[in-house]
């Protein structure tokens, strides 16, 4: 479904990532973890062109995603993106951030759209936090408003770039319990999170990268349980000491 | 002086009328009013112009920009006077002169009041519209104007005050507003422009004093309301 092949993504003259290659599969959860600066947010972000990429190719269903000839917001449409700070519209409530998007690209009718976004909220268990504004919403609620409103276009793809990196502690649980439903539903996920618990739940493979590659991949038990790299072994224990 | 204004308070709120042509306060409001409603158009397009990502448009923006800031608005004002007649083969009044003069010349300030305001906003909100696969004109008229222009609100009411004081120039052109009524009611008393002036002064201080004071209210209430972290940028005028 997602093939990176020899990504290559230059910042000036750092290099942020060096020659990425790997598959996701319909219906696979991969958890990316690794030291901030390791590539891990622009590696997914490159995946609806957020970031262009200056080798190698971004396949998604075999379509290149850098090609001149792909309609990228027709494509950006079928992947659904959530931000470490959510990025709601701040001007507009809950449900109006959800059927934007259904009336102005679906052409949805406003009622049908209002339906819709209804049920997305419901999903994610907002639904009667319809009308609030964003700024009258916890950080909790707000990341699920905006899994709703990337849930409401149908993607095919949801992309997660540490979702609950921005939240209070007792907030990350409700975020999370919304992902671990969407992976149970068969969604195809790529998410960056160092929520190791979920990761352990949830992903069929985790990807550890650091200077802009993925230097180890595996299960969720082996990895976590018996790290080859030292590098990761030290990430890992840093991780679970660190205060959440 | 409250003699003189018992006198003439009539001329200075709406000049001659209903006897002669609308005049005073009213056309001054009136006239600073219509400038900025016609100029937010031009205003919008400059600002997004000036941040398109074609060159050859944002430079002709960015030049018009720049031209019309390094010039005096007395400049506009003479050059709609002048040549408008050449142009459209009639002489054209000093009221509708001076509307024109003040769309070409408030359209540059407020264009870069709104660009401000654009740029002003997280980088997030354009990221968030692209992960949706809205395009350009949905992104820029549902989701940057709205926020770009309501916190800029401010920043427009205080271009506002400097478009009624800039009218008091329509007296170059006879166009009738409050200033040409003070200087009317002058050349009848001869004997007193001191008190006629503080009048005069009076009357505008008040009315962009109390416009002022709106536009720091609406600050205070623009960065009270939004908690979801949005800068304010505010422009000098």
């Amino acid at each position: 479904m997602i093939r990176f092949e020899n990504v290559d993504k230059w910042y000036g003259s750092t290099q942020a990532l060096a020659g990425v290659s790997g598959v996701v599969g319909r219906g696979e959860v991969k958890v990316l973890v690794g030291p901030s600066g390791c590539g891990k947010s622009t590696l997914i972000r490159t995946v609806t062109r957020l970031e262009a990429i200056q080798g190698g190719r971004v396949l998604v269903d075999g379509v290149d995603v850098g090609s001149r000839s792909v309609s990228i917001n027709r494509l950006r449409q079928r992947v659904g993106f959530v931000f470490q700070a959510y990025n709601l519209f701040p001007h507009l409530s809950a449900i109006g951030n959800i059927t934007l998007g259904l009336t102005k690209l679906r052409k949805m009718g406003k009622w049908e759209a209002r339906e819709r976004a209804l049920a997305e909220l419901a999903r994610v268990g907002l639904a009667e936090k319809a009308e609030a504004m964003p700024g009258k919403l916890s950080g909790g609620q707000r990341q699920r408003v905006a899994i709703a409103r990337s849930l409401a276009m149908d993607p095919e793809i949801m992309l997660f770039d540490e979702p609950t990196s921005a939240l209070d502690p007792e907030m990350v649980g409700e975020v999370l319990a919304v992902m671990k439903q969407l992976a149970a539903s068969g969604m195809t996920m790529i998410c960056v999170t160092h929520e190791m618990g979920f990761a352990r739940e949830v992903a069929d493979e985790i990807w550890f990268m650091e200077r802009g590659a993925v230097t180890e991949r595996g299960k969720p038990a082996d990895l976590i349980n018996s790290p080859r790299h030292p590098r990761l072994q030290g990430f890992l224990s840093t991780i679970s000491r660190a205060p959440k | 002086m409250l003699e003189i204004l018992q006198d003439n308070w009539l001329l200075f709120l709406v000049g001659q009328y209903p006897h002669g042509p609308i005049g005073g306060l009213t056309m001054t409001l009136f006239m600073a009013t219509t400038a900025l409603a016609f100029c937010f158009p031009f205003a919008i397009a400059l600002a997004l112009a000036r941040l398109s990502r074609y060159r050859w448009l944002s430079s002709a923006a960015t030049a018009i920009v720049h031209t019309v800031r390094g010039l005096p608005l007395i400049m506009f004002i003479f050059w709609t006077y002048f040549f408008s007649p050449l142009v459209i083969g009639r002489a054209v009044g000093g009221v509708e002169t001076l509307i024109i003069a003040l769309v070409v010349y408030e359209a540059a300030y407020l264009s870069e009041i709104i660009r401000a305001g654009i740029e002003g906003l997280p980088k997030g909100q354009f990221e968030a519209a692209a992960a949706l696969g809205l395009g350009y004109w949905t992104t820029t008229f549902k989701i940057v104007l709205p926020q770009a222009l309501h916190n800029m609100l401010p920043s427009m009411v205080s271009q506002f005050v400097s478009t009624i004081k800039e009218t008091s120039l329509g007296y170059v052109i006879s166009a009738h507003e409050v200033t040409f009524a003070a200087s009317q009611v002058n050349n009848v008393l001869l004997t007193q422009p001191f008190e006629v002036y503080a009048i005069l002064a009076l009357t505008y201080f008040v009315l962009c004093f109390a416009l002022t004071s709106l536009a720091r209210y609406i600050e205070r209430r623009i960065s009270a309301g939004r908690v979801v972290a949005t800068p304010v940028v505010t422009v000098a005028a």
